[in-house]
């Protein structure tokens, strides 16, 4: 077909379209990316194939990361799961394996993202959120008969990084040899929270950036199947960042982590095969699949030209997907369960390695039970009934897919040049920089929202008359004898420890922070297999090397 | 909407906008302080992780007419010892309003512990401006207020 | 100050730095209430102890952690302090979002700090325009030292010169607009300047900047302005800068016409051209005067210059004038 049959096609066309929409209104996506109302081969031609897509596990990377993507072996399901105490939270895992979870996950209870033990907590906020979750004994009780060598593990654990250190401890406890383990730490991308999510900082800016190298470094040596790193874009797109400002940013923090490694002089094809991605994925169902596509594509670029590398597993852009907790509406809950399908298809579609899906009561409070049993069901669904797995980027070469992810590149490029204008991503985070681009971006899309150019059914669009909440079930807050009975066993533990051992090891971890040149993070696994507690740990750090105070701008 | 008083100047209600407990999610509570400076208020917005202490000597300090707590995670449960520590000051005038996630049944509670009146995921920007400019006159009005004479 | 036998309740509560009447002191200061006067001539007698120090400065350059590390050892000599945080206010809605407790955190559940965050109220001088008085009754109240922060506008705030004792004129390294701003106008108020965030590249080239233009500018004998340089963040430079204040205060409060911590005169003679100020500008705009007709008449159309203007409107309006 000519190229100018095409145009002749379009010109009859959109004069048709003209005559019978006159007040079509233009459309924009949540990247402010205009979207048109059809796209043809003058907007993306076959031509440019293997310019723009090639082949799966192959550069430019669009269509994946490996050959046989979902065909050769799905996303991991991992299930965020986070209860009370350790032992409520073993019961709940096993159920989750046995119902086909393939991976842990664990979030501790924010009193832990906090650095606190338990004894310092108002009892009332205990677990509500996630694991109390202080110690190597706690962590034995968390993962009781749960064969760890076989196990992928997720854990929510930001900097100091003492929940892997716990994991590391119990490991060496049952004698499971530590480049046995495979996992990531999730919340390692201590930049993240500084712009996005003042939750889970725990040390100054400065001492996260040493603690991380140190971390990564460790890792390297001693527990080589471990991903030390894992570069959040969730944050910030929850926070509000659009898709592609999201893309770009953690793209400039995953540079400015690896510049980090390089002037600690480790070599990038060393460290670059570890690090991993984590992101939102918002109901902008292709805006999300192009996100990923492109975000793959840019990863791999700067693999190359910024770093070098020639490993071809440097140049991979793995990622874990979560389905966007914000997109969840309180009203009508079961909706989401529409919703988190939607999301999981683009995480599907858009080649992701790992997913979360949100539990359709997450508005409500923490997922149920039933809740999170669906989530699990739908993530099933979506990999064995509905054939998304059979075919790689099934939906390569769409016109409009293939646009959009050229425009959302465009896009994630300029986010990565304003960075890189403004000295990289950790000035950018000092100067405030990156906390105004997030913030003007959800005060945009709020105002989309108040005006309802945004719809979200039964918020703003199909607004039900009566929302019966009598008969919504939520996640009950902890028994508080039970709460009582954990604090009383973590006061015993204490106890009972060799405080001459425990104290000989905070010594040598302060003294390791006050100094240059020794690893941080060897002395956090120590002190931890000799029993320090996390809030222990992290008191010492914090005396050294500074309290993690909000970097945020009113 | 927000009644004049009768100084030179339009009453303008201070609004102190924070967060208590342990998490720090803070989208909602920037998208409330614009929408409530929008309307002409004057907010006082602070780091999170405030102790119920400090909320106290802020809400003396800065004599704000209303508090508007955000939260995203289970630190509302930690409110009804705050409200405990407002009335032991004598400052029981103020409006307290927490904007979030929270459970129904967690509402009720809150309620009963004298919080004015809670705001979930997805309310109207003009409802909330107008219930916090509505409850604001309403402290400013039965504020025990020193006379200087 | 001890209370006199004769005080009124409020005042002896205020005096002894009590924090809610304080609070609500400074409300009906900031609200001009009608309260206002009673409270102004109430404290008359007990201000002008407190040293009053200002930061000032573009947006960003870190006046708030600045501020916050410099209260810190002030709290460690165990003084107590007051802080004005002024914010712009929105002049499209009159709202405002005061933000500068974020980076205060660390002190502002300290009994001996009070912390006020004003709203600028579109008033152009970079503070609020009550801030003067609401010194006052900080000052009235006990407090050692009272820190302002203002808005950080730029050059419009030479109105801190008005109150302040000490005035800090804050900037960061490498900011273009900056150093116009400075050249523009701040720099003629500073007492003191810092280049904060003094790790950044192109620290030491700010600091010699900023030299050389101090050195074209006429010093005073008794005092040559010092460029500081901090990193509140890290508290590097901040005890330095604590000391270099204090030598300030020392300096011009042993200036004999009683510059500095003891210019009462001054203070009250500033109170009274605001008040004066404030009352003229209502009596001219509630008088609807033939008078007045005629002189915004002749002035459209260009017959009467404004200075004249001025000069007749105040004239007339001034209450003696029956």
């Amino acid at each position: 077909m000519s190229n100018k049959q095409i145009d002749e096609g379009l010109k009859q066309w959109e004069e048709l379209y003209s005559k019978s929409l006159p007040n079509d209104k233009p459309r924009t996506n949540r990247s402010n990316i205009k979207i048109k109302p059809i796209y043809t081969p003058n907007d993306w031609d076959s031509d440019r194939y293997m310019e723009d897509l090639g082949f799966p596990g192959e550069e430019p990377m669009a269509r994946g990361i490996y050959p046989t993507m979902h065909r050769g072996q799905t996303w991991s399901q991992r299930q965020l799961v986070g209860l009370a105490t350790p032992e409520l939270y073993n019961t709940r895992v096993k159920q989750m394996i046995a119902n086909g979870a393939n991976a842990l996950s664990m979030i501790p209870c924010n009193s832990v993202y906090r650095g606190l033990d338990v004894d310092l907590v108002d009892p009332v906020l205990l677990g509500t959120c996630g694991i109390t979750i202080n110690t190597v004994g706690d962590m034995a009780k968390c993962l009781k008969d749960i064969p760890i060598d076989k196990m992928s593990i997720g854990l929510n654990d930001p900097i100091p990084f003492t929940m892997l250190a716990q994991v590391l401890a119990h490991a060496k406890n049952i004698n499971v040899p530590w480049n046995k383990l495979t996992g990531t730490s999730n919340q390692s991308d201590y930049i993240s929270h500084y712009v996005a999510n003042h939750m889970f900082f725990r040390l100054a800016l400065k001492g996260s950036r040493r603690v991380q190298m140190d971390e990564i470094s460790f890792l390297r040596d001693n527990c080589p199947g471990w991903n030390p790193v894992s570069v959040v874009g969730q944050h910030m797109q929850q926070a509000g960042a659009t898709p592609a400002e999201a893309m770009g940013l953690t793209l400039s923090t995953a540079i400015q982590y690896g510049n980090d490694c390089v002037e600690r002089g480790m070599l990038p094809d060393s460290f670059l095969p570890r690090f991993t991605f984590f992101f939102d994925i918002s109901i902008s169902y292709f805006e999300e699949i192009a996100k990923f596509r492109a975000g793959r594509r840019v990863w791999a670029r700067i693999t190359k030209e910024r770093f070098g590398a020639k490993d071809p597993r440097s140049s991979r852009f793995k990622f874990h997907c979560q389905t966007s907790g914000v997109d969840l509406t309180r009203v009508q809950p079961l909706n989401n369960i529409a919703r988190v399908a939607i999301q999981g298809i683009a995480g599907i579609l858009g080649g992701c390695q790992s997913m979360h899906t949100d539990g359709y009561d997450e508005a409500l409070s923490c997922p149920t039970e039933e809740a999170a049993l669906i989530s699990v069901a739908t993530q099933n669904i979506l990999k064995d009934e509905a054939g998304l797995t059979d075919v790689i980027d099934a939906l390569g070469g769409s016109y409009y897919l293939e646009t959009l992810t050229n425009q959302m590149e465009e896009e994630i490029e300029a986010t990565i040049s304003r960075i890189d204008a403004a000295g990289g991503m950790f000035l950018a985070v000092e100067s405030g920089l990156v906390q105004g681009i997030i913030g003007e971006s959800a005060m945009a899309h709020q105002e989309k929202v108040d005006s309802g150019e945004h719809k979200i059914v039964g918020v703003n669009a199909y607004v039900p008359d009566e929302d019966d909440a009598s008969n919504r079930k939520v996640q009950p807050w902890p028994d508080q004898n039970i709460m009582a009975k954990h604090i009383e066993d973590f006061c015993s533990f204490k106890e009972n420890r060799d405080d001459a051992a425990v104290q000989r090891s905070l010594d040598k971890l302060s003294e390791a922070a006050k100094s240059d040149n020794q690893n941080v993070y060897e002395q956090v696994v120590q002190a931890t297999i000799n029993n320090a507690t996390q809030g222990e740990i992290i008191t010492r750090l914090r005396d050294e090397l500074g309290f993690g105070n909000p970097l945020i701008n009113a | 909407m927000i009644e004049e008083k009768t100084t030179k100047e339009a009453f303008k209600p201070r609004v102190l906008v924070t967060k208590i407990g342990l998490d720090g999610h803070d989208r909602g509570s920037r998208i409330i302080a614009a929408w409530l400076r929008d309307a002409g208020m004057e907010v006082i917005y602070t780091a999170p992780w405030q102790e119920i202490s400090t909320v106290v000597k802020l809400v003396q300090e800065e004599d704000v007419d209303v508090i508007g707590l955000s939260s995203l995670a289970t630190d509302h449960l930690l409110v009804p010892k705050l409200m405990t520590a407002l009335s032991e000051v004598g400052y029981q005038h103020v409006k307290v309003v927490v904007g979030g996630i929270v459970p129904d049944a967690d509402e009720l509670m809150l309620l009963d512990a004298g919080v004015s009146k809670v705001f979930h995921t997805g309310s109207a920007k003009n409802d909330v401006i107008e219930a916090i400019g509505a409850l604001a006159n309403k402290a400013r009005n039965s504020s025990s207020s020193i006379t200087f004479n | 100050m001890k209370a006199k036998n004769d005080d009124k309740p409020w005042l002896v509560r205020l005096l002894n730095g009590e924090r809610t009447v304080l609070a609500k002191a400074i409300s009906a200061l900031e609200n001009e209430t009608d309260e206002a006067s009673t409270i102004i001539s109430g404290i008359y007698p007990y201000i002008g102890k407190a040293l009053v120090v200002g930061f000032t400065g573009s947006p960003g350059v870190g006046k708030s952690t600045l501020v916050n590390s410099y209260i810190a050892g002030l709290c460690e000599e165990g003084l107590r302090v007051g802080v004005i945080a002024v914010d712009p206010s929105s002049p499209l809605s009159g709202g405002a979002i005061l933000g500068d407790r974020i980076r205060m955190a660390a002190h502002e559940h300290l009994e001996n700090v009070f912390i006020r965050s004003l709203a600028s109220r579109c008033h152009v001088g970079g503070l609020s325009r009550a801030t003067a008085r609401i010194v006052d009754v900080m000052d009235a109240a006990g407090m050692d030292v009272v820190v302002i922060e203002t808005v950080g506008a730029g050059q419009s705030e030479v109105e801190i010169a008005e109150i302040a004792h000490t005035k800090v004129v804050v900037c960061s390294p490498g900011l273009g607009d900056d150093i116009q701003a400075i050249k523009a106008g701040i720099l003629e108020i500073a007492d003191i300047l810092v280049v904060n965030k003094c790790d950044l590249p192109l620290a030491a080239h700010t600091v010699r900047q900023l030299k050389s233009m101090l050195s074209l500018r006429d010093e005073s004998p008794e005092w040559s302005t010092p460029v500081v340089s901090t990193s509140a963040l890290e508290g590097t430079g901040v005890v330095e800068l604590t000391e270099i204040i204090k030598n300030h205060e020392k300096m011009s409060s042993n200036k004999k016409e009683g510059y500095g911590k003891g210019k009462p005169q001054q203070r009250v003679l500033r109170l009274l051209a605001n008040s004066a100020a404030d009352e003229i500008k209502k009596a001219l705009l509630q008088d609807k005067s033939e008078e007045i007709s005629t002189i915004c008449d002749a002035v459209l159309k260009g017959e009467m210059i404004f200075s004249d203007a001025i000069q007749r409107l105040i004239k007339g309006s001034l209450p003696c004038k029956q």
